[in-house]
């Protein structure tokens, strides 16, 4: 039975080869399946899956009321591939059409706003890329997608757009066209803003076409917060208007107005001219790019007298029927010192009353330099002189307030009527607003708090109270600047009708090199109602050309005012100034 | 292998049922269907799905397009210049009624564009304006004559307040 040995030998040898590769598979199988299977998952996840960035939208900027003042939008940038142009055909009803290359050239080209001749000419060539728009808003998107061109596309991206333009854009600042913050709130709230760009995996099969299921959010998209501001636009438009008018009229470099909300600190106006619109900041100089209240300090003049006879009366140095001598000139106590005052007049006798109403730097003088240097520094201190508010706004400038120590013989002097010193507006109104606020001043609002989509708030300011001076020495002191508002040469053209109001005139001279030139700062800061005081209205007017007294600075001050008693129903007075003295001998004036 | 050796009864006997295998091949059968019916459906609901997709995303545009408008519109450069294009003029003197204590407050002067305190046109600049009031003061006095066959007649008499009528002014 040879054939039969052989046979089985045969079979043996077949089965062994068997095994052998069944074994050989076996260990490939182990490698893949257990030795090797996380790294060749990996890879093969690796292949199929994509990884795709979702934006998160840059939130919004609102103002009191929550009218929008910034938001974000979506424009296109408008594409084609010039490779695949060419006709149109279209079947409607078994009739087969054609729209030529020159007919969709006719209609595309209004729509990009180029000519036909270029909108052919950016057509041609066989590139797969040839861009027609830039920027297009959704209008014109949907227009020219409706027109129904193959080889058009679009790359649509977020875009910040201003529906109130220059209204508070000095405060909101812009982005960039890449849509990076470049100024203002937007750079200063960024991170509350911006939000946080969420990331999706998915797997895709070979023709590329999404796995259903297989999403993956590997980190969810949160959307930016909305910043709430204290700012009612409104008021600010209003405001706006009337510096623009202002400026236009006196060839102003600028000029400001802040609207401060007196038992609440919020900042309701912060007003410019010339302003930027964030839609367009290349339109405005760069030096109008940013905002003026916060950014530039300039020596206030004489609407520090007011604190400086808070001063007086706070720390008892004089009372309201106290008296000192005021010449129109006045010899100091060192050589080549001399104070005068802004018109001649015959020696006075005044009160402070009369100091503030004739606004004597003279009286101011003879009165303050009777507090000591150091006591006169720590009330400025405390009245936020000398330190960046605490908004903190972007390239916010602290004024100048030397160390009282290094005041020369002159600025121990001339601190008492705002020269010598440089502060910024914001920093001078809520000096004011220490005044109308009992002596308390409160910590500026401008930002009231952003708040996420889902409601939580984010960020809120914290704010602090600061105590100046006593409720006795604020009251009286408004009443003393009453004096200006009801007899004052200039101060009578900040009047309202049926309201009492106290403020302050200031013509400061502006330093020119190390001298003072021929131009002048002028202001003026004055409360509203006088016995239940509701806002601050400070204005300046930047070198007016030819303008050398503080009437202009009236009006304006006078419109705003009226018009946030009025937006905010605040009724009328009832109740007349208390009879103070103020007259050229310290007496107590007649009203008209 | 093993072999056997049966009667044509036992035979017979052994032959699978028919009946099982109709029900077999049934049930295969209901299967497939009704998978076939959920794959429709699945797919079904992916195209509507992304039909869907598609109408949210014009809807989407839409809302832009009409929110750009309103902003438009409803920018005070906008108002303002409406308001000048109509003759109106801001009127800064305050004139507040208390009804409860039956006071005026402040004198009621008349607006007059040489007193106004600022002026009536815009002069705050926006780019992102783009429609604006199309109204001037020939439309809106057409309109007016339209409407003023159906104006409605004044209330005889004064309202009637908690704290009583406000005297109704003689003149209407």
């Amino acid at each position: 039975m040879g054939s039969q040995r052989a046979l089985s030998r045969r079979l043996g040898v077949f089965a062994l080869i068997l095994v052998v590769m069944v074994l050989g598979l076996g260990i490939r199988l182990v490698d893949y399946q257990v030795v090797r299977a996380e790294q060749i998952r990996e890879e093969s996840f690796k292949s199929r899956s994509i990884t795709q960035t979702l934006p998160a939208l840059r939130g919004q900027i609102r103002d009191a009321s929550g009218q929008v003042l910034a938001r974000t939008v979506f424009r296109y940038d408008v594409n084609a591939a010039p490779k695949n142009v060419g006709s149109i055909f279209k079947t409607i009803d078994g009739v087969k059409t054609e729209r030529t290359v020159e007919q969709i050239v006719l209609e595309l080209a209004p729509l990009v706003g180029l000519t036909p001749e270029e909108l052919t000419a950016r057509l041609a060539g066989d590139s797969e890329y040839s861009n027609l728009a830039k920027k297009v808003d959704a209008e014109t998107f949907n227009a020219i997608r409706e027109l129904g061109i193959p080889w058009i596309y679009f790359d649509p991206f977020a875009d910040r757009l201003y529906p109130n333009g220059a209204v508070a854009g000095n405060v909101l600042g812009f982005v960039g066209a890449d849509g990076t913050p470049l100024a203002g709130l937007e750079r200063q709230y960024n991170t509350c803003l911006a939000g946080v760009d969420g990331q999706e995996t998915f797997e895709r099969s070979a023709e590329g076409v999404r796995i259903p299921t297989s999403n993956v959010t590997t980190q969810p998209t949160q959307n930016g917060g909305t910043l709430n501001l204290s700012i009612d636009a409104n008021l600010q438009f209003f405001a706006q208007q009337v510096l623009a008018d202002t400026v236009n009229d006196l060839g102003a470099q600028w000029a400001s107005a802040v609207v401060v909300e007196v038992e609440t600190g919020r900042l309701l106006a912060a007003a410019e001219a010339p302003s930027v619109d964030p839609n367009d900041p290349a339109a405005s100089d760069a030096a109008n790019r940013g905002s003026k209240i916060f950014q530039a300090a300039f020596e206030p003049g004489s609407i520090m007298k007011a604190l400086t006879s808070a001063m007086v009366l706070d720390t008892k140095t004089a009372d309201a029927f106290d008296k000192v001598k005021a010449p129109d000139y006045m010899k100091l106590d060192f050589a080549g010192g001399w104070i005068k005052d802004s018109f001649g007049h015959e020696p006075y006798n005044l009160t402070l009353g009369g100091v503030l109403r004739f606004s004597s730097n003279t009286g101011m003088s003879n009165f303050g330099v009777k507090i000591d240097k150091e006591t006169r520094y720590n009330y400025l201190q405390k009245f936020g002189f000398g330190s960046v508010s605490p908004l903190r706004f972007e390239g916010e400038s602290s004024g100048i307030l030397h160390d009282y120590k290094d005041w020369d013989k002159m600025t121990n002097y001339a601190t008492t009527y705002g020269q010598g010193i440089s502060v910024t507006g914001i920093q001078m109104a809520y000096a004011y607003q220490a005044m109308a606020n009992d002596g308390v001043r409160l910590d500026p609002i401008l930002v009231e708090n952003c708040v996420a989509d889902d409601g939580t708030v984010l960020y809120q300011p914290k704010q602090n109270a600061t105590r100046v001076i006593s409720k006795e020495t604020a009251n009286l002191n408004l009443n003393l600047m009453e004096k200006v508002v009801e007899f004052g040469g200039v101060g009578q053209n900040a009047a309202i009708d049926g309201y009492r109001v106290a403020g302050k005139t200031g013509t400061a001279q502006i330093k020119d090199g190390s001298g003072y030139g021929s131009q002048f700062a002028i202001s003026f800061y004055g409360i509203a109602p006088a016995e239940n005081p509701k806002f601050v209205v400070g204005v300046t007017i930047y070198k007016a050309i030819g303008v050398s007294n503080s009437l202009q600075a009236t009006f304006p001050f006078k419109a705003i005012m009226q018009q946030a008693l009025k937006s905010y129903r605040v009724p009328p007075s009832t109740t007349k100034s208390p009879d103070l003295p103020s007259g050229k001998y310290g007496e107590v004036e007649p009203r008209n | 292998m093993a072999v056997y050796m049966v009667s044509q009864a036992q035979a017979k006997q052994l032959r699978p049922k028919m009946t099982a295998g109709l029900i077999l091949v049934a049930g295969i059968i209901v299967v497939m269907l009704g998978q076939l019916v959920l794959n429709m459906i699945l797919t079904q609901d992916a195209y509507h799905l992304r039909s869907l997709k598609l109408e949210k995303r014009d809807l989407t545009t839409q809302v832009q397009i009409l929110q750009e408008e309103v902003d438009s519109l409803s920018s005070p450069q906008n108002l303002a210049d409406a308001a000048n294009r109509l003759g109106m003029v801001a009127n800064p003197a305050s004139v507040l009624l208390d009804i409860k204590k039956d006071k005026v407050f402040g004198k009621p002067k008349p607006a007059s564009a040489a007193n106004a305190a600022v002026a009536s046109a815009n002069l705050v600049a926006n780019a992102a304006m783009g429609t604006v009031s199309e109204f001037s003061e020939a439309t809106v006095a057409s309109a007016e004559v339209a409407e003023s066959v159906e104006t409605e007649k004044p209330a005889a008499s004064g309202l009637v307040l908690e704290q009583g009528l406000i005297p109704a002014s003689p003149t209407r």
